[in-house]
């Protein structure tokens, strides 16, 4: 179920509004998409900082406009605390959006106790999901990944309805032999320097 | 073998000045954990491979390190005794010039309470502070 996140028209353009909007408890946005005219937004920083860390995509937007939209984008500080901007995209809940899903293992490989590592090769999967079905993360079980095994794209669970373009082949997860690390040499001393662009020319064109 | 350029346009460079925090490269992106600095300043490319070593001591076969910073900065230095003027001196080291929030490095494919110990061993090398990073799904 879609969140329901109040949102005003937001009228004033540029960094030094933006930022007495984000002083005032407002975080600006944009909604755009289904090839309508971009409405600029202000939206309550409480709310839409809860939406965020509960890792929900699919909002109702009231207020100024009242549609459901998905979180397309979101522009975070430095410090990866504070909220700076917020895309949203029109969506209905059976049209289907292309998003970044992240992947999330879980359990214990019994490959482990064999000697191997569990290597997780894919973090985030593009996935293409009707906008209500849309899946927080998508868990994978390594309970059953002896060593020598792998998962595949093919072998997610993913939500009814939702796919996973492109290769299905690609290797998610796998359980294989720890590889030796070559031996750490001692940093060698750094030998020269640089090959200084164009100074080879210089030198040439003054030696004739 | 420390980083270095492998090609510059020019040998010497001016100190510069460091203003602002991060804009870029403060995010985690290759791995699971990353190390952002909390302070800017000048990072040795010894002391990168120095950070590189003791996290890749600790981690040993498992999981993967990865450095997000490049030394693309030469300093110099003049010898000891010399007297005023003659110009500037010669390059003696490359560094790379961090704001504060850069992400330094990052691990992937271990467990986080491993990657809090490996970055804590890292963080000793390191001339600034230093904070630990969770990739973030949005």
């Amino acid at each position: 179920m879609a969140e329901v996140l109040n949102v005003t028209f937001r009228e004033t353009r540029g960094k030094h509004n933006a930022k007495r909007l984000r002083k005032a408890g407002s975080i600006p946005g944009v909604l755009y998409g289904h090839g309508e005219k971009n409405v600029s937004l202000a939206v309550p920083a409480d709310q839409l900082d809860m939406l965020v860390h509960h890792g929900s995509r699919l909002v109702k937007l009231a207020g100024a406009v009242s549609e459901s939209a998905f979180i397309r984008d979101v522009q975070w500080d430095t410090w990866g605390t504070h909220v700076l901007h917020v895309d949203f995209t029109r969506v209905s809940e059976d049209e289907k959006v292309e998003l970044q899903v992240s992947v999330e293992l879980r359990g214990e490989a019994p490959g482990v106790r064999q000697g191997g590592v569990v290597e997780q090769l894919i973090h985030e999967v593009q996935l293409e999901c009707p906008a209500g079905k849309i899946p927080e993360k998508i868990v994978v079980s390594v309970n059953d990944l002896e060593l020598h095994d792998s998962v595949t794209v093919a072998d997610l669970k993913l939500p009814a309805g939702a796919a996973v373009p492109g290769d299905q082949t690609v290797v998610v997860v796998q359980c294989v032999e720890p590889v030796e690390m070559p031996e750490l040499e001692a940093a060698e001393a750094v030998s020269g320097e640089p090959e200084v662009i164009g100074a080879k020319e210089e030198e040439d064109a003054a030696g004739d | 073998m420390a980083l270095m350029p492998k090609r510059v346009k020019h040998r010497k460079s001016q100190r510069g000045r460091i203003k602002g925090n991060a804009s870029r490269g403060h995010r985690v992106v290759f791995g699971d954990f990353g190390l952002q600095t909390v302070q800017g300043g000048w990072i040795s490319a010894a002391t990168i491979e120095a950070g590189r070593i003791a996290a890749q001591q600790y981690l040993r076969t498992e999981g993967r390190l990865y450095i997000r910073v490049f030394p693309h900065k030469s300093v110099t230095s003049i010898p000891l005794e010399t007297r005023m003027g003659k110009g500037k001196g010669e390059p003696d080291f490359w560094a790379a010039v961090v704001k504060p929030g850069t992400v330094l490095y990052e691990i992937g494919g271990v467990s986080e309470e491993a990657a809090r110990m490996c970055f804590t061993r890292l963080a000793h090398k390191m001339p600034v502070r230093v904070r630990f990073l969770r990739r973030r799904p949005l």
